[in-house]
Formats: structure tokens, C-alpha cells, sequence
């Protein structure tokens, strides 16, 4: 039983080499300390996204958004009925609180999957095809790079007017995968020197057919760690943003919040509004944050072994 | 002598890529929706004034013309008129740049030493109690959300204790009166500079120290570290006089990658602490649809992004020959 058992999880393995793969890399990652704390955070955040459902579906005057306490119509401190207390018009901090994190996991995860993938593809084309085509990309990445996202942003919505949250999202991902695709660029030039590629163009494959089929599966690993960076950035970059006043008016973000206490100059007298959103929004980034330095000493084995050594 | 051809090289590019963005914006400005007219007249000006801003400006001419002419005002000074002040934009910029300059370049400086510095000793301690402190204390300050952090430290430092002002960049009493001299000025700018000040650099200096310690961890295995070690030298002539300079090149190549990010970080902590730069002055101009400012002040931040990029890249190449290839 035991044995038969044992033999068809090796054939499990040997059909699917990377579930060993990403075995022996959550062992490594379970080592790192702060990759743990990072990864409890985020669970406990995409909980608090999960449960930001739950408050308006017990009563109306929960919604983050429209939802106003019949009794209550100014800033009120924490209690039972409001757990976080009430922002200046009577609407419940918690639920917002709740509804904010939905919306940065949104935010931050699009917005990171579309410039990865924009980043990947530029960055094994230049990497790839090299000559005209890999100087043209990359000195639009080098623009595009020195480009302060946040500004560019605001520029774009004097031109265009209030931008929707998706909108925002696009031009996030648009400005930000100059970096990734720098480096998707260096490790394609070395895999082009690989015997396997030059296999797969004698068989005849096109161009297309060699960038996707086998340059893309040898960098996507390193890609993904870039995804959890991009995330950081593309929820602050919303945050800051919706901080200014320049965020969707029709969704409830931190940095909406953290306008709103700013803007209706409660900042001095209610810590309880205050503190919550700018706590998540710096935490969320660190966890992100330690995350991606624990996935980084799992991808580059030099990291590892400094720490194991001495 | 190669180190002049590469900054040539870098200027050139440097001049393109500022072309590039002058000619995006341009598109951008006259193809969005509403007429250009409207987005860089101002709508409360007489119809005479209006008429000759119109012929200024080349709105009644085609396209091509317009670039041509719009390419000519660049170069001349010509940004038009503020629709928010009624000035001339020029006029404004100039007046906002220095108050920029001023608190970025040190904000960096400052930071990016003071990493540098405690980058160094957490990697000498590396494993002990001191580099996990400073490794997790840098992680935390470097991801704190900026105009949270300024709003936390306005309401702790200048609100409860009244240590420092609420925001601005000067009071009144002592630049109006006609006994202050330069010394009393320029203690009143620094006095209201130190939050804004401390805010950028809690959340700089910490991503500065991190790749500091990493960079001296890696030059500390170099071969010329052992031959050091095994001439004798102390621990700590071999860590500043022989590690530090040369693990301290990445930073370098850091700042000039965070730049834009800095910049970011700029607007931010110009606006919450109303420091009169060009960060807020962009922000602002956006929410009163005051065009012909944003713009100005968009290209002008593009430009001290480019040109800083460009001042890092020449340190970069002057401290390591090797990149002057």
C-alpha cells in the first residue's frame, strides 16, 4: 500500500517537475523569518477583504460608502455599534476599513500582472531579438523609467479629467515595467546562448514559438518575484494618489480615507480615523515588501548561502 | 578625457528624451477632449487678451504650425498665464524651483548618508542583535505611507509638543521685519524645514542602508578584503578604507534609480506640509485645471529627474573607471 503509495507520488513528480520544485522552495522559504510574518500579514489582510461583505449585508448604514448612521451625523469616537467609531458623516470606519483592503488587493494585483506581463514580453523581445528593435525598447523603457508615476498620473487626469479606478490601474501598469523588463532583457541574452535554443531554431521554430515556448518558462521565476514589488508600488501609487483627491469618488480606498480625515481637518482630534488606514496601507506594503525579499533568497541560491554560511 | 566623451554621450540622450516628453505632451495637451483653446486660455480673461494669447500661443493655426510654435515659446520662456495667479507661469516656476531644490537635493544627501553610514556597521555586525534592528527598523520606516508618516509627525512634533510649525516654509513676523538679517532668514527656513526634512528622509534612508549592507556583505568575500586581512591590517581600517568605498557604488546607482520615486515622495510631503515647491504647485494646478501651470510645472520636474539621472550617472562614472567604456 505504502509502497504503491510512494511510487505514484514519484511519478506525480517526475510528470510535474516544478511541484518539486516549489517543494523544495517553500522549505527554503519557511527558513525566513520575515517572509512568514509577511505571508501571516497578507492573510490576514485578504481575510479582512473577504469579511468586508459582511458589514453591509447586516445593515445598510454599514456601507462604506452610502451607508450613514440615522442617529449619528459627525465624527464619533469608537463604540459597540461602531467598532472604529464614524467618520464626519456618520458612515462606519470599519466597514471602510474592510472595503479598502478589497480594493487594494484589486489595485495592486491587476496593476502588477499587467506590467509584468508588458514587462516580460518587452523584456524577452529586446532581449531576443536584439539590434534595432532591442535599442528602440529599451531606450523607451529608460523614458518611461525616470518618469515619476504618481505625477504622470496626476497630469493625465488634469488633461482627461477624473480617471476611473481601472483607468488609474491601466496607467499604472503602463509606467511601471521599464524595471522588470530590464532585467527579463539580461537573463534572455544569456539563455539565447543556450544550446536548447539553438535546438529549437534548427527544428525550425519561429520566433514567437522560441520567446513564449522556451525563453518564457526559464524567467518567469524571477518575473514573479517582481510581481510582488510591482503590487507595493502600485498600491501606494493609488494610495497617494486618492490621498490627493485624484482617486475614483465612487470607491472607498485607504487613501480616500486618509483624504478624507485630511481634508475635513480631523486630523488632530480623531486618532481613531487617523491611525487605521494609514497602519493598513503601511503594513500591506511591508508584508508585500518582506515577501518578496524571502522569495528573492529562494530564486538566487548566492543569497541563501551567505545566510547559512557564518 | 573619456570620462568628457561619456558625459557628452549622456547629454545628448539626456536632450532627446527631454524632446521626446515636450512633443508627448504636446500631443497629449491638443488631443484631448475640449479645445485647446480652452485648456490654455484662461476663461476669465477679456476677449482682447484672449485673442492675443490665442495669436501668442498659435491656436489658430494648424497642428504643425502649432508645434513649431509651441517648441519656439519653450525655448524663449514662453509658458502663458496662470489661470489660478493671472502671472506669467515663468515667473511662478522660478519662484517655486529653488524651495525644490532646496529640500530635495538635501533630503537625499542626508539620507542617502546616513544609510550609507548605518548600511556599513549593520553589515560588520551581520547576525547579531544590531543588523536585525537595523534591517527590520529600515524595512518598517522605508515602507511607511509618506503623507501618512507627515501627518503623524505634524501631529506629534507640532500639534501636542508646538516644537515645530504646522507647515509652510517661512513666518511672516521674521521676513517682514526690515532688522532680520540673511543669518535670522535662513535659521527661520531651516526651522520650518526639519519635519518635512525628517519625514522624507525616515522613509529614504532606509533603502539606502539596505543595499549598502548587502553590497558590503558581497565586498567583503573580494579577494583584495583577504589580502588586507592577511597583511595585517585592523578590522577597521579594512572596513572603512577598503570595503566601504567600493560597496558604496550601488548606492550611488540607487539614488539615481529612485529618483523617480523621490520625486514622488517630493509632491507628497510639499503638499501636506505646504512647502512652496513645485511638487504642490502641480497638485494643486491640477485640481484648479489651471493647464498651462501643470504642464510647466510637469516638464520642469522632468527635467530636474533627467538632469539629477544625469549628475549620478557622471559621479557614477568618475568614482568606477569601469563603466567608462
Amino acid at each position: 500500500m505504502t509502497e504503491s503509495d510512494s511510487s505514484n507520488r514519484m511519478t506525480a513528480k517526475e510528470k510535474y517537475p516544478w511541484i518539486t520544485s516549489f517543494l523544495e522552495g517553500w522549505s527554503i522559504f519557511r527558513q525566513n523569518l520575515l517572509g512568514k510574518i509577511g505571508l501571516v500579514l497578507l492573510i490576514i489582510f485578504a481575510l479582512m477583504a473577504i469579511c468586508s461583505y459582511i458589514p453591509p449585508w447586516i445593515s445598510p448604514m454599514y456601507n462604506p460608502m452610502t451607508g450613514v448612521d440615522p442617529e449619528i451625523t459627525s465624527c464619533t469616537p469608537p463604540s459597540l455599534r461602531h467598532w472604529l467609531g464614524t467618520d464626519f458623516m456618520g458612515r462606519d470606519i470599519l466597514s471602510q476599513l474592510l472595503a479598502g483592503a478589497r480594493i487594494a488587493f484589486m489595485v495592486g494585483i491587476s496593476a502588477a500582472v499587467m506590467s509584468i506581463v508588458l514587462g516580460v514580453s518587452i523584456g524577452m523581445t529586446a532581449g531576443y531579438m536584439g539590434k534595432f528593435v532591442d535599442t528602440l525598447l529599451m531606450r523607451l523603457a529608460d523614458m518611461i523609467m525616470v518618469m515619476p508615476t504618481l505625477l504622470v498620473v496626476l497630469l493625465l487626469s488634469a488633461v482627461f479629467g477624473q480617471l476611473n479606478i481601472w483607468t488609474i490601474v491601466l496607467i499604472i501598469a503602463l509606467f511601471r515595467w521599464p524595471g522588470v523588463s530590464r532585467i527579463i532583457r539580461g537573463q534572455t541574452l544569456s539563455l539565447k546562448q543556450r544550446p536548447f535554443i539553438e535546438a529549437a531554431k534548427v527544428a525550425g521554430a519561429s520566433h514567437f514559438r522560441i520567446i513564449f515556448m522556451h525563453i518564457m518558462p526559464n524567467v518567469l521565476p524571477l518575473a514573479f518575484l517582481f510581481m510582488t514589488f510591482r503590487v507595493t508600488s502600485a498600491i501606494i501609487t493609488e494610495a497617494a494618489l486618492a490621498f490627493l483627491g485624484f482617486g475614483d469618488p465612487g470607491t472607498v480606498s485607504w487613501g480616500m480615507m486618509l483624504q478624507w480625515v485630511w481634508k475635513t481637518g480631523h486630523m488632530f482630534q480623531a486618532p481613531y480615523w487617523l491611525l487605521p488606514p494609514g497602519i493598513c496601507i503601511s503594513l500591506i506594503t511591508l508584508s508585500f515588501y518582506m515577501l518578496g525579499r524571502a522569495m528573492d533568497e529562494v530564486l538566487d541560491p548566492r543569497l541563501r548561502k551567505e545566510d547559512q554560511t557564518d | 578625457m573619456e570620462l568628457r566623451r561619456y558625459i557628452v554621450r549622456r547629454m545628448i540622450q539626456v536632450i532627446i528624451i527631454f524632446f521626446l516628453i515636450l512633443t508627448v505632451l504636446f500631443l497629449l495637451f491638443r488631443l484631448a477632449p475640449g479645445d485647446p483653446v480652452s485648456m490654455m486660455v484662461d476663461p476669465d480673461m477679456t476677449q482682447e487678451d484672449a485673442e492675443i494669447l490665442i495669436v501668442q500661443l498659435g491656436l489658430d493655426q494648424p497642428i504643425g504650425v502649432q508645434y513649431l510654435i509651441y517648441l519656439k515659446n519653450f525655448f524663449t520662456g514662453h509658458f502663458g498665464f496662470s489661470f489660478h495667479y493671472g502671472e506669467p507661469v515663468v515667473d511662478i516656476i522660478w519662484n517655486r524651483l529653488p524651495n525644490t531644490i532646496l529640500l530635495f537635493t538635501t533630503s537625499i544627501i542626508l539620507s542617502a548618508l546616513v544609510g550609507v553610514f548605518l548600511g556599513k556597521i549593520a553589515s560588520w555586525h551581520k547576525g547579531k542583535k544590531t543588523d536585525s534592528l537595523m534591517t527590520i527598523g529600515a524595512l518598517v520606516t522605508h515602507t511607511l505611507f509618506l503623507p501618512w508618516l507627515a501627518l503623524i509627525l505634524i501631529w506629534i512634533f507640532a500639534y501636542k509638543f508646538g516644537w515645530f510649525p504646522i507647515n509652510g516654509m517661512i513666518s511672516e513676523e521674521v521676513w517682514l521685519d526690515p532688522e532680520a538679517g540673511f543669518i535670522a532668514k535662513a535659521l527661520d527656513v531651516m526651522y520650518h524645514m526639519v519635519l518635512p526634512l525628517f519625514t522624507l528622509f525616515l522613509i529614504h534612508f532606509g533603502a539606502y542602508l539596505l543595499i549598502m549592507r548587502s553590497s558590503m556583505l558581497e565586498t567583503l568575500k573580494e579577494d583584495y578584503i583577504l589580502t588586507a586581512r592577511a597583511k595585517g591590517l585592523t578590522e577597521k581600517v579594512i572596513r572603512d578604507h577598503h570595503a566601504a568605498p567600493n560597496a558604496a557604488l550601488p548606492v550611488v546607482t540607487s539614488v539615481g534609480l529612485s529618483l523617480a520615486f523621490s520625486i514622488n515622495g517630493g509632491a507628497l510631503t510639499e503638499t501636506v506640509f505646504t512647502w512652496p515647491g513645485i511638487g504642490r504647485e502641480l497638485v494643486s494646478s491640477v485640481s484648479q485645471n489651471d493647464y498651462p501651470l501643470a504642464l510647466a510645472c510637469f516638464l520642469m520636474i522632468a527635467g530636474v529627474v533627467l538632469v539629477s539621472n544625469l549628475v549620478v550617472d557622471v559621479l557614477y562614472a568618475y568614482l568606477d573607471p569601469r563603466i567608462r567604456y
